[in-house]
């Protein structure tokens, strides 16, 4: 798995990625449409997909010692370092603000525990249906991208509208009691990422395996 | 035991179909797979690395099923395809850091002759490299990991006459201690003149022929005309059997 990750990220991977990683530092700016992070954790991998499409990187991994299936496996971690990795760099910040009680976000939702959970919510269906639309072929990676974004931008605006509907608006808010009551949110983003990953990269494979290169 | 076993590779494509593709390479040869273009080579050798999936047959390395030990067998092989670059604003030195970690039997002493032989500059980017420096440093890359088969396809294509010849005896050299085979891909017949123990044709997605060169040319000589003393080379026998006539 570490050779896979490391040539992933020597080779493959657009600088891109790295630098929209790092953006989830964006938690900081006080108004600000926090989802907008989460975009840059899907323009990421699809920048590094294009990129990979670019430069034969499918041509160069199916001819390593590896089974077929781990062409996929190699995208399937590099998105879930860009993505988890991007949310991490990002808590310190979060808790800061947390912390030093930072003005309550004027824009949209705060970026407490719900926003984490919800953002991997929006993560795990971005990744699944940009990755098992993209194996369909190994090439579409544009088609894919704008089929992943269509669900990924509405649940988004809808995590954004939360603080503006009264019976969800607990979602919004750092409060000690508030960050108590979103730690179930937070969770079932862990589940839900985990389980649609694990579901994104079966599905993937069986598709890969029909493509011919 | 055969190296390289084919049997009864079958692939159905709207336009084109590979039918019942079967031959086999021992240790120490190089296989010459000739074709036009389209016939249905490239389909073939991608079909042997699991990259195209056939419909039907079997493929064999030193006895083993290659679907199933796919990753064990592609440890013991080389593959240059031509015209493909990987990475190319990499430099070498990148892509071979990369690359070694993949192979068990990697050997950094004999990479580094390879590279030196070949007068290959690890710092050299890939689109800094002509088409045969590509070629060779790929062929660097196989043998530094020991690989047993190399699969070639078109390696020559695009060269000059020089390069070309130096890529052959190159090829020559290889094979010799017998422990290495090559399965190469070619519509330049001259090529397999210099360097091929034997050739298999492919036509329209058929074997036509397979068997030893001397045999191979044999095989073909009914294509001679009445008039004609001398046998017919390769690059005959393909034209001969390839023509058609047009009636416009």
């Amino acid at each position: 798995m570490f050779k896979l990750i490391y040539k992933e990220f020597r080779l493959a991977a657009h600088p891109t990625l790295i630098i929209f990683m790092f953006l989830g530092l964006m938690i900081i700016i006080p108004f600000y449409p926090y989802t907008v992070v989460l975009l840059f954790g899907c323009l990421g991998p699809f920048m590094s997909f294009l990129y990979a499409r670019e430069t034969n990187d499918v041509f160069y991994t199916a001819l390593l010692p590896l089974k077929k299936d781990d062409v996929v496996k190699a995208k399937w971690l590099m998105t879930i370092i860009a993505q988890v990795g991007q949310l991490l760099i990002s808590v310190p910040v979060a808790a800061y603000k947390i912390m030093e009680k930072f003005e309550s976000n004027p824009v949209g939702i705060d970026a407490n525990l719900a926003f984490y959970g919800l953002g991997l919510i929006s993560f795990a269906i971005f990744n699944f249906v940009f990755f098992t639309n993209y194996y369909r072929t190994a090439y579409k990676v544009g088609q894919a991208f704008i089929f992943a974004m269509i669900p990924c931008m509405l649940i988004n605006f809808g995590i954004e509208a939360l603080s503006y509907i009264p019976a969800t608006r607990w979602l919004d808010g750092t409060s000690q009691e508030l960050l108590i009551k979103q730690v179930p949110v937070l969770i079932t983003g862990i589940v839900v990422y985990a389980v649609l990953m694990a579901i994104t990269y079966k599905i993937s494979v069986n598709r890969f395996r029909q493509v011919d290169l | 035991m055969e190296l390289l076993e084919v049997e009864g590779l079958c692939k159905k494509y709207s336009q084109f179909t590979l039918k019942d593709v079967s031959f086999s390479i021992g240790a120490g040869e190089i296989m010459g797979l000739i074709g036009k273009n389209g016939a249905g080579k490239s389909t073939t050798l991608k079909s042997i690395l699991n990259m195209v999936r056939p419909d039907q047959g079997k493929i064999l390395m030193n006895g083993r099923e290659f679907q199933r030990f796919e990753a064990e067998c592609k440890q013991e092989i080389g593959v240059v395809f031509g015209g493909i670059d990987f990475y190319k604003y990499k430099k070498l030195s990148d892509i071979t850091a990369v690359t070694r970690l993949f192979y068990r039997n990697w050997d950094d002493i004999a990479y580094q002759r390879y590279m030196q032989m070949f007068e290959l500059d690890p710092k050299k980017r890939v689109n800094q490299l002509s088409s045969g420096m590509k070629v060779k440093y790929l062929i660097t890359i196989a043998l530094s990991h020991n690989a047993k088969l190399l699969i070639l396809d078109e390696p020559t294509s695009g060269l000059d006459p020089v390069a070309r010849d130096d890529l052959l005896e190159l090829f020559l050299q290889l094979v010799k201690n017998g422990s290495r085979s090559i399965l190469f891909s070619t519509h330049i017949t001259s090529d397999l003149d210099k360097c091929a123990s034997s050739i298999t044709y492919i036509k329209n997605g058929e074997i036509l022929k397979t068997a030893e060169k001397e045999d191979f040319i044999k095989y073909f000589q009914y294509l001679k005309r009445p008039d004609e003393t001398g046998d017919l080379n390769l690059e005959e026998i393909m034209i001969r059997t390839e023509r058609k006539t047009y009636h416009v």
